[in-house]
């Protein structure tokens, strides 16, 4: 019994030390593997910018970023050679958002559709992660404040501040599927504090779907679509569909897409997008944006 | 049987910390110099293991724990040219060449690390020139290496050629602890 127990840690040494002189020999970097813990980080880029087409990815710019975008939509495809497909009719929209910090962003913008000014925040909530601690998705919520700066109208009496104005909620919880799919799924809520008929809705409920899918490094393909989830809207609107492209070349973000919803601010194209893609009643626009560093 | 074991035991503890020296916590450093840019990136998560008995060598870090002044080229650097979702770490692995048990005189060295440098998913082997010094309680590692950006298949478009170095300078520094 004795002689076992002397000879018991002799086997554990000689174990021992043929173990270390394979380690030390081959996988030192794997024993280094073992040792450390792969830390736990964010997943970036879900999305090239701070939208999909239309709608918000759940991107916001960093800490200290001016994000500035000029964005047009041209007339209906379907308008002719005359009116050159529609270039020669164009929207547009300028907005400066800025990030407070890597989470929290404010903006405000104007469109010359319907004269209207935007004043939105924008909060990352959730972040996708890798690593020990990994979560699966990112949840961004934005909420925009929207006011029609369009003439008062004659037949409105009284026609009040309050009338102009409309608002929008939504969260976008977005996945960075792999190195080049994201998808996003968008419930929004839309509330118009004055409408144009009985017919129209003061409130509407959506639920949009967007992604993107790389095509090389700097190049990919994105389209979104929001449902609306019941019958609430009014005549001559058609659900919103968008289909682009993006494309970066430095500090340049181009979005190139068809879209039949005519204004770029939330009511617009998510409550009353004009066109259809039945008959061509479509718009062909972009959206450029530049990324300034103002505090570093 | 307990009293015969555990002075073994504490002797196997004691031979495991000498030999093994490591940090979770080097510094790596990249620049890029060009007329148009100075590009610059910090990581202070590199991770290194040195053994003392042959000299061996390996170092890993994580692409995405360098950061840089602007976010706009932290995302670029990730997602356009290192692609840290195909390839999340640089490594290194292989020993100080002439190893010497002698070095541990609290005098500054310079040594040679041969070894496999992979990252971006292309492995060079190197040899990278370095200095070693013991402190009295840790192994200091410093280097200055450059980087092709073209060994390790890096693509840089046309229009941004002006804006990076076809060559990086890597600093690292680090302090390994007996482990």
């Amino acid at each position: 019994m004795r002689g076992l127990a002397i000879l018991a840690p002799a086997v554990a040494l000689g174990l021992f030390v043929a173990t270390v002189e394979t380690g030390s020999a081959q996988g030192l970097l794997d024993a280094l593997n073992e040792a450390v813990e792969d830390p736990t980080l964010p997943v970036t880029a879900t999305f090239k910018d701070t939208r999909i087409v239309n709608v918000q990815s759940n991107e916001t710019p960093a800490e200290g970023v001016l994000h500035f975008v000029i964005a047009h939509r041209f007339g209906t495809l379907n308008s002719g050679a005359y009116e050159l497909w529609g270039l020669d009719n164009a929207q547009m929209r300028m907005a400066f958002d800025y990030g407070i910090t890597d989470r929290l962003a404010v903006g405000v913008a104007r469109n010359t559709y319907q004269k209207t000014y935007e004043a939105s925040i924008k909060a990352r909530l959730l972040r996708q992660s890798t690593g020990p601690d990994a979560f699966p998705f990112s949840v961004t919520w934005y909420s925009v404040a929207m006011a029609n700066g369009l003439k008062a109208p004659t037949d409105v009496n009284p026609y009040y501040f309050s009338h102009r104005l409309s608002y929008v909620n939504q969260a976008v919880i977005a996945r960075k599927m792999n190195e080049d799919l994201s998808l996003a799924l968008v419930p929004s809520f839309v509330h118009r504090n004055y409408v144009e008929t009985t017919e129209d809705a003061h409130d509407l409920w959506l639920v949009g779907v967007g992604g993107r899918y790389k095509l090389t490094q700097r190049f990919s393909i994105n389209g979104e679509y929001h449902h609306y989830l019941s019958q609430q809207f009014g005549d001559g609107f058609s659900p919103s569909l968008s289909l682009g492209v993006d494309i970066e070349t430095g500090g340049h973000v181009f979005q190139l897409h068809v879209t039949n919803a005519r204004g770029m601010f939330e009511r617009s194209f998510l409550a009353e997008p004009v066109g259809s893609w039945g008959d061509g009643s479509v718009y062909f626009g972009f959206n450029l944006s530049r990324v300034f560093t103002v505090k570093s | 049987m307990t009293n015969f074991f555990f002075p073994l035991l504490a002797l196997l503890t004691v031979q495991v910390s000498a030999q093994q020296f490591m940090t979770r916590t080097g510094h790596v450093h990249f620049f890029s110099e060009t007329p148009m840019e100075n590009i610059e990136a910090e990581n202070a998560q590199m991770s290194g293991l040195l053994d003392v008995t042959n000299g061996g060598f390996a170092f890993q870090v994580q692409m995405r724990a360098f950061h840089f002044e602007k976010a706009l080229m932290e995302e670029h650097f990730n997602e356009n040219y290192v692609e840290s979702e195909k390839f999340p770490k640089a490594t290194f692995q292989g020993s100080i060449r002439d190893w010497q048990a002698g070095w541990k005189d609290g005098e500054t060295h310079d040594v040679v690390a041969t070894g496999s440098f992979d990252f971006h998913g292309v492995k060079q082997d190197r040899d990278i020139e370095g200095k070693l010094l013991w402190n009295g309680k840790a192994w200091e590692i410093e280097t200055r290496f450059p980087v092709a950006l073209e060994d390790h298949q890096i693509e840089v478009p046309a229009v941004v050629k002006d804006n990076i170095a076809p060559v990086i300078d890597v600093d690292v520094t680090a302090t390994l602890e007996p482990r």
